[in-house]
């Protein structure tokens, strides 16, 4: 439930749908920047550390979105986005290596790449649901990356896939430090994020939506299924795209075993966590998690002195903590992050009536 | 001829140990309907503690045995404190709830155990391969196959003919009508996961006296799932048919098709195998057809 301050009421269904349904106080519009300049100036009071965490929480980010959109807003559940993202990570390395893009147009070309290999998977959602396409999501994942991808595009160009420093250029902007990486990160962030948002208040998120409550209705109201499904699988491929696209320019490097079903089901566990069905609740899940994982780093980097066993098994700690983490959220909030951060504004909007 | 004959033999022996980890998890979708993704992980927790309890020096039937009764503890404890909660819950919920369960028991074999292959020792077959007319086969094969057999066949008169297994027929039959005849739905769920977990155990058991076990035995959870597809979800027979078919096809594709297309063809050929049989079949081979708008 949304809960307006008083005295903001729409009288337009165009003032309903809004993004922003408030009034602007100064408050807000302080709060705002001052969040904006923390994020924006991050690179300029922090260690590279704390950048390298907050990429990889940008890639997260990225790499959810899809998930999101698939699971949460259309309903199709996707157990191997993770190959879409490998697609579209190996579209953008091999543009840029065997053909000399610049960064911007091979990683358009590679999130087109994902987008119609997540197509070409989504197809089997013509005549399945539920398990069955799970089981062709998951079919996916192996078919592309330890099949095509490991066995053969992995061997174009060489072994090992690497992109020496300064290949990722855009104009004659080098992408080629932490800091570069960061800012890239924020810009696909912000652009995906405010493109999906947005993507869901028109005729297609709306259609998607229908699809996801009930299927059988959305066609009787003049959906046609078959189509928004599919473009469903072409945006999150897309997404998914967009994500691997940038995971190369911060690694400069590309190897299958970054895109395994563990990370695929990682993903799912991302928006469980942070709320099936919610834009902020990929941030959350993603937050979370990321955090998780470098507080048991640094936890197993202190305990490993007196246990030196911990530092070869830190996988295991990883893999431990994410199972207890979804099983948990399962159990105890099972509608996610999102939905306590909902709580907690509402009391905070009815603060002093908690009614 | 003879490497068609002798690449069938063996599938249909691996086949049956795949075809006993499918009946469990047959036994799971059937009675709760629960879609269980964690098959991989029960398979080796039962595998190593089987292996932990051999290296002990515990004899081998024995230590079988008590996998078998590990597995039944752990399934009940795993079905009262995960899954009981979960019932009436989305299906994205519930896969993800065995999601976590798969890693956090993976997580805590290679915690335990370790990444390294462990192997039986000292082994428990004989090493030598016997040969049956034109073909030659290792003796842990046909012992596999043996013991596989014997399993499949008490399950499926378990099934058949004791009053346990019946009231799971019944639930999985027409749940509520099994709850107006008096039948316990809560404990035929309890069952049923312990029951996978003991089938998973002796599968894994077997599967890591052929190739030693190491966390990788585990990719058998995944592989059970083309298995079940091609057997329709909730069929027995379809299962353990389902299982073998699964496994002689695997030995195929790695025998001739990996000469011509080279990689991993025999790691994915089911999964290929099962996108088309979902295509064209998709309640498998003895599935309930249900007739479904999509």
């Amino acid at each position: 439930m949304r809960l307006l301050p008083s005295g903001t009421f729409h009288e337009s269904y165009r003032s309903d749908h809004a993004l922003w349904q408030w009034r602007t106080g100064f408050t807000r519009v302080a709060l705002a920047a001052a969040a904006v300049a923390l994020v924006g100036l991050l690179p300029s009071y922090s260690s590279g550390y704390v950048l390298g965490v907050a990429n990889v929480l940008g890639y997260t980010i990225l790499s959810a979105l899809g998930v999101q959109l698939l699971i949460g807003y259309c309903g199709q559940v996707t157990l191997g986005h993770a190959a879409f993202i490998a697609v579209g990570a190996y579209g953008t390395g091999i543009g840029i290596l065997q053909y000399g893009l610049p960064y911007p147009v091979a990683l358009a070309v590679g999130a087109l790449l994902a987008g119609g290999w997540s197509v070409l998977f989504g197809l089997p959602s013509a005549r399945t649901k539920g398990f069955y396409l799970i089981m062709t999501t998951m079919a996916a994942q192996f078919v592309t990356v330890d099949f095509v991808i490991a066995q053969y595009v992995s061997q174009i160009g060489g072994v090992a896939f690497s992109l020496p420093p300064g290949t990722i250029r855009m104009g004659t902007l080098v992408v080629d430090t932490e800091r570069e990486t960061y800012y890239l990160m924020l810009i696909l962030v912000a652009l995906c994020t405010a493109g999906v948002i947005n993507l869901f208040r028109t005729r297609i998120g709306r259609a998607w939506i229908a699809i996801r409550d009930n299927d059988v209705a959305a066609e009787a109201l003049g959906v046609n299924i078959f189509r928004y499904k599919l473009l469903a699988f072409f945006v999150a491929g897309v997404l998914g795209g967009i994500a691997g696209g940038f995971w190369v320019s911060a690694n400069y490097g590309l190897t299958p075993e970054d895109y395994t079903l563990a990370w695929s089901l990682w993903l799912v566990g991302v928006i469980l966590i942070g709320g099936v069905g919610s834009v902020h609740g990929v941030f959350f899940g993603a937050a979370f998690l990321t955090v998780i994982l470098e507080v048991l780093k640094a936890l197993v980097f202190t305990l490993a002195d007196a246990y030196p066993m911990l530092n070869d098994r830190f996988l295991f700690v990883k893999e431990m903590a994410f199972g207890v983490a979804i099983i948990g959220f399962l159990l105890y909030q099972p509608r996610g992050l999102a939905y306590r951060w909902q709580q907690i504004k509402t009391y905070f909007k009815l603060w002093p009536f908690g009614y | 001829m003879e490497t068609l004959i002798q690449l069938v033999v063996t599938g249909v022996m691996v086949g049956s140990i795949y075809a006993l980890v499918a009946l469990g998890w047959t036994i799971i979708y059937k009675c709760s309907g629960v879609l269980n993704l964690a098959m991989g992980e029960l398979t080796l927790i039962g595998a190593y503690v089987c292996l932990q309890l051999y290296l002990w020096g515990v004899p081998f039937p024995l230590a079988v045995a008590g996998t078998l009764v590990v597995g039944f503890v752990l399934g009940l404890v795993v079905e009262r404190l995960a899954l009981r909660p979960m019932i009436g819950q989305p299906i994205l919920s519930i896969i993800m709830i065995t999601v976590g369960l798969a890693f956090l028991f993976r997580a805590l074999v290679g915690f335990i155990w370790g990444t390294d292959t462990r192997v039986f020792e000292p082994r428990v077959f004989p090493m030598d391969p016997i040969r049956l007319g034109p073909i030659v086969v290792g003796q842990v094969f046909l012992w596999s196959f043996a013991a596989a057999l014997v399993l499949l066949v008490a399950f499926v008169a378990f099934f058949q003919y004791s009053r346990w297994g019946l009231m799971m027929q019944a639930t999985a039959d027409d749940e509520m009508a099994a709850l107006s005849v008096g039948i316990s739905a809560r404990r035929v769920y309890a069952l049923a996961w312990a029951l996978a977990f003991m089938a998973a155990g002796v599968g894994g058991t077997l599967l890591g006296n052929i190739n030693g076990l190491n966390v990788s035995v585990g990719f058998l959870g995944i592989l059970v799932l083309p298995a079940v597809v091609l057997g329709g979800l909730n069929s027995i027979p379809g299962a353990i048919i389902g299982g073998i078919i699964i496994g002689v096809l695997q030995n195929l594709s790695g025998g001739y098709l990996d000469r011509l297309v080279p990689g991993g063809v025999k790691d994915i050929a089911p999964f290929v195998f099962m996108v088309v049989i979902l295509m064209f079949r998709p309640y498998g081979l003895w599935g309930w057809e249900k007739i479904e708008r999509v």
